[in-house]
């Protein structure tokens, strides 16, 4: 593993913590959707530091060369997390559904209560 | 007297509630109430209008955190000094709802914890073991504050907290937020509570979940505390 590639990774730890770290003191994003970028941060940070780790898991998984190792490892992390935020995305869709679909509802009861309101106020008006 | 808001969150709660509010409007009339509905699945929302309770009726589920929120804005638009927070599923006796009351009277705290374990030892289960280990952790980082039941669902916040958790995305009704807090200088006080076991239904953190649970907690604890912004609470003793 090249040191350019070490020092590479090395620098998308560090701004991926940091980055995450600043958008929850920006009130920008909840801290258990932090923790992934914690994780993933943390995993880049050991390839980078203990290349060694790097060497030892290429073996293991029959691997040509660390650089694809960690190509690997970075496809599984973002399938991963494209995997979710996809099921996420349909759970949100069916939320704003159910939700616009019970605004709808509720507003046209609101409607009706009024025009009943009006009607027996009328009828106790000719009484 | 000061107005005190009781919010009782209810999620798939229908085999309970109707007991809880029910004991509420009978044995404690002094107390305003107010039901968070949170986008319950069951009867619940039929046996709310039924009974003419006073509910907020959240159309989806957002969890317990977003009902709580919903709860404080409620309490914020209706002036409210202070809420006390009941869970729906009957574990909670409202009549210690004088005792924290008091409690904060006397201490001038700004959450009331209702807790299990003030003067009693926690038992040894897999829950409690948990429920310790957050306790250490928030002693860990708030310098040696102690909290022993920091799952509590039953808590009294006066009109500075209600501000805070209306409006904020990271205040969670959880231990993480008590360790944030606490590095506020914000007051925390706990009184001894007797919490009956829930009779029906199932809980809101089931056990599948627990493991995330605590990884969250521990995470907002142990790393993410330190980098939101404090924002601090002068301890203002003249108050009222």
């Amino acid at each position: 593993m090249s040191t350019t590639l070490r020092i590479l990774l090395l620098i998308a730890a560090g701004s991926t913590a940091i980055w995450i770290l600043y958008k929850i003191r920006k009130l920008k994003v909840k801290m258990e959707d932090a923790i992934f970028w914690i994780f993933f941060a943390v995993i880049l940070f050991v390839l980078g530091f203990f290349p060694e780790t790097a060497y030892w898991l290429t073996g293991k998984l029959g691997v040509i060369s660390p650089a694809n190792l960690i190509f690997l490892i970075m496809i599984f992390f973002m399938m991963e997390k494209i995997f979710t935020l996809s099921i996420l995305v349909s759970q949100l869709e069916e939320k704003v559904t159910v939700l616009s679909a019970e605004v709808a509802l509720r507003s046209h009861q609101m409607k009706d209560d009024k025009k009943e309101e009006e009607k027996t106020a009328a009828e106790e008006k000719k009484d | 007297m000061n107005k005190i808001l009781v919010m009782i969150p209810a999620y798939n709660e229908a085999e309970n509630i109707e007991k809880v509010v029910d004991n509420l409007i009978e044995n404690y009339p002094q107390y305003d109430y107010v039901v968070l509905n949170d986008g319950s699945t069951d009867d619940t929302r039929k046996i709310c209008a039924r009974r003419g309770y006073n509910f907020l009726d959240l159309p989806i589920n957002v969890g317990l955190s977003g009902a709580i929120k919903s709860g404080m804005r409620y309490a914020n638009c209706y002036g409210y000094d202070y809420v006390l927070q009941l869970d729906g599923d009957g574990q909670h006796d409202p009549a210690y709802i004088e005792k924290l009351w008091k409690c904060m009277e006397e201490t001038n705290a700004d959450i009331i914890i209702g807790s299990r374990f003030k003067t009693e030892r926690k038992p040894f289960t897999m829950r409690m073991i948990g429920s310790q280990l957050l306790t250490a952790a928030i002693c860990l980082t708030t310098r040696g504050k102690y909290i022993g039941d920091v799952t509590s669902g039953m808590r009294l916040f006066n009109k500075k907290m209600i501000k805070r958790f209306g409006y904020d995305i990271h205040y969670s009704p959880e231990p993480d937020t008590l360790a944030y807090l606490l590095n506020c200088g914000v007051k925390i006080e706990e009184v001894q509570v007797t919490m009956h076991e829930r009779t029906a239904g199932v809980s809101y953190l089931n056990l599948r979940s627990s493991a995330w649970y605590m990884m969250k907690m521990l995470f907002s604890i142990l790393i993410f505390q330190w980098v939101r912004v404090r924002v601090k609470e002068e301890s203002d003793v003249h108050n009222s």
